[in-house]
């Protein structure tokens, strides 16, 4: 139909049809503007169908499955990896971790990196050259971090064993990130270094908008910078807070790059969260359906999340406001 | 925002506990403390892994602490790290990469960013939405099934792989910068082009483009910051060693531990910071617009 309408006029007129009043088959009209918004938003949606809908749904259908890379023929065993991974010690043992280093490592970047915001805010001297210093951590890669967190910790050449075993607090020749014990603090406070500078640009950026005059007239009636802080400061930066730490516990929760660099889960599985095993089960263990299981299992704890997400927070009405 | 001078001595409150000009004092005090930390603790780790990477092996094997090298321990030997083979591949892998996506991610969240800010089109908003799901995309969770997916398509070890699968990641935050920028320019200086007889994409690339470069510059830094730090997707996608990027390679080196030694890496990961802290100085502006979410 729409080849007839195509033939029947001219192709210019055609095209300049599309182009200002859209094309009408029968009664249904599609207006130019749906055209080509949709043809805009095509490349994105290619991309999310190809990066995220299939791997997902595929992930689904491997689960499923006994997946041995060598072996193209997959075999087909039902909810058989879901009640393995159930019934793995080490699956709870991991998603325990996993939320010990969400928490752990929100708490304390959600903190540094709002003090770090207002201190970049608020500062005249040296304002840009500090701002670098914080927003590097942002930008350089995460495995430097934790390369230079490992050298630092080393205990033959390293930097702060030396250091606490002057203050007699530790036995310099320990390895700390080989301590089961302190392994998870001690990935938790690498990753507040590298991570916290996330918050606090959400948090400058907000506190960018903020107008002068609130503070001068505050000033002038003799608020004190606390209760202008309480009053001004804070109202203004309370949302973003929220957004950034909504954001920061999905990204910890799945994080996997700086766990895998300074310990690869270890010693023993004292710092193994629900990516380390699933990469383990995968790569190491061979058992890529059993993986799949994990990854679809850690989906699902996202899309609760996503679904509290919209609730809690309405994105949808910061994207009407902006239309 | 910034100047802080207190004002003069208007004390109209009295019933302080402290007074105002010892308050302004103290506050002082704390701002700049806080701001000494914040510049020891940042800063230290940078400053420690360029001053290590130029002292010698012996120097670093022998673990004493020192502050910077001295004449008899300072050499520039380690940098000769970057002109080993394997080292080279890594690092032009990983530039191919970052090269690779932040052209794509720029290209497409332009499209998307500018088809939002002007069309009215049906169901934009549930196609805003959707764009928001994708801060959910975890990369262990896309990079399992998506490795047995590039298997059979024989995209594993393949860059355009692992530069499609970061694209996605920087996706949601791109566009909506681009959206959001695009909106600031006034849609009546392309209407008034048109008057003239300039089609719409000539009033995109005359108009629009031009204008619209602080976006940009704002998009590719956090499409950068992705694809140069990306450890994640290249260790699931890219598993043979001449296909590795240097995150991936140099975590590899130094497990193996035999061949190269803190100072050769140290010399390698402070040349990979070096765009980032180039960056981190000169862009920092750009960074900040890309977050001003509202």
């Amino acid at each position: 139909m729409l080849y007839r309408i195509y033939m029947s006029v001219d192709r210019a007129d055609f095209i300049r049809q599309i182009n200002t009043e859209g094309v009408t088959v029968g009664s249904w009209t599609i207006k130019s503007h749906t055209i080509w918004g949709w043809l805009t938003a095509l490349p994105v949606l290619l991309l999310y169908i190809l990066i995220a809908i299939i791997p997902i749904s595929f992930a689904i259908y491997a689960s499923f499955h006994n997946v041995l890379l060598l072996n193209p023929q997959w075999q087909f065993v039902g909810f058989q990896n879901y009640f393995e991974i159930i019934n793995l010690p080490t699956f709870w043992g991991s998603l325990r971790r996993g939320v010990v280093y969400m928490v752990g490592s929100t708490i304390l970047q959600t903190i540094i990196g709002v003090w770090m915001a207002l201190v970049i805010n608020r500062i005249t001297f040296g304002r840009k050259i500090l701002s670098a210093m914080i927003f590097a951590a942002y930008l350089i890669p995460t495995i430097i971090v934790a390369l230079l967190a490992r050298y630092a910790l080393d205990p033959f050449i390293g930097v702060i064993p030396p250091l606490l075993g002057q203050l007699g607090v530790w036995n310099p020749n320990d390895y700390l990130l080989g301590t089961p014990d302190l392994a998870m603090p001690i990935v938790i406070l690498v990753s507040t270094w590298k991570f916290s500078v996330f918050i606090t640009i959400i948090v400058v950026a907000q506190l960018r908008s903020v107008p002068a005059q609130f503070y001068e007239s505050a000033k002038i009636c003799g608020a004190t910078q606390w209760e202008m802080f309480r009053d001004i400061t804070f109202p203004r930066i309370k949302g973003a807070i929220l957004v950034a730490v909504f954001l920061r516990s999905i990204f910890m929760f799945n994080k996997f790059d700086i766990i895998w660099q300074l310990t690869a889960g270890g010693p023993g599985d004292a710092t193994q969260t629900l990516p380390i095993l699933a990469y383990r089960e995968a790569f190491i263990a061979g058992f890529f359906g059993r993986a799949n299981a994990i990854a679809f299992v850690m989906f699902l704890f996202l899309l609760m999340g996503g679904i509290g997400y919209f609730k809690f927070f309405n994105p949808s009405q910061e994207v009407e406001t902006e239309i | 925002m910034s100047s802080e001078k207190p004002t003069e001595d208007l004390d109209i409150a009295p019933n302080r506990l402290v007074p105002f000009k010892q308050q302004a004092a103290i506050y002082k005090a704390g701002l700049y403390i806080s701001a000494s930390i914040i510049a020891f603790v940042m800063g230290l780790p940078i400053y420690w892994m360029f001053q290590s990477s130029l002292r010698t092996r012996a120097s670093i094997q022998s673990g004493i602490t020192q502050f910077f090298p001295t004449m008899s321990t300072f050499t520039i030997e380690r940098y000769t790290i970057l002109f080993n083979p394997v080292v080279r591949t890594y690092i032009v892998n990983s530039v191919i990469v970052t090269v690779g996506t932040v052209l794509l991610v720029v290209v497409i969240s332009l499209i998307s960013g500018y088809g939002l800010a002007r069309f009215d089109y049906r169901f934009k908003v549930n196609f805003a939405r959707i764009l928001l799901t994708g801060y959910m995309f975890s990369a262990i969770v896309i990079g399992l099934p998506l490795f047995l997916i590039w298997k059979r398509v024989g995209l594993v070890n393949n860059p355009l792989g692992l530069i499609l699968a970061l694209s996605a990641g920087a996706m949601p935050f791109c566009v909506w910068v681009m959206w959001k920028y695009i909106q600031t320019i006034p849609s009546s200086l392309e209407e008034s082009a048109w008057m003239a007889g300039a089609s719409r994409w000539r009033g995109f690339v005359d108009i629009v483009l031009p204008q619209c470069a602080p976006g940009l510059i704002a998009v590719a830094l956090f499409s950068f910051a992705i694809a140069w730090g990306d450890f994640t997707y290249a260790q699931i996608l890219m598993p043979a060693q001449e296909a590795q990027t240097f995150p991936v390679g140099i975590l590899r080196l130094i497990n193996q531990g035999y061949a190269t030694t803190w100072g050769d890496i140290l010399a390698a990961g402070f040349f990979m910071s070096i765009p980032p802290l180039i960056f981190a100085y000169f862009l920092q502006s750009y960074l900040l617009k890309g977050f001003e979410l509202r």
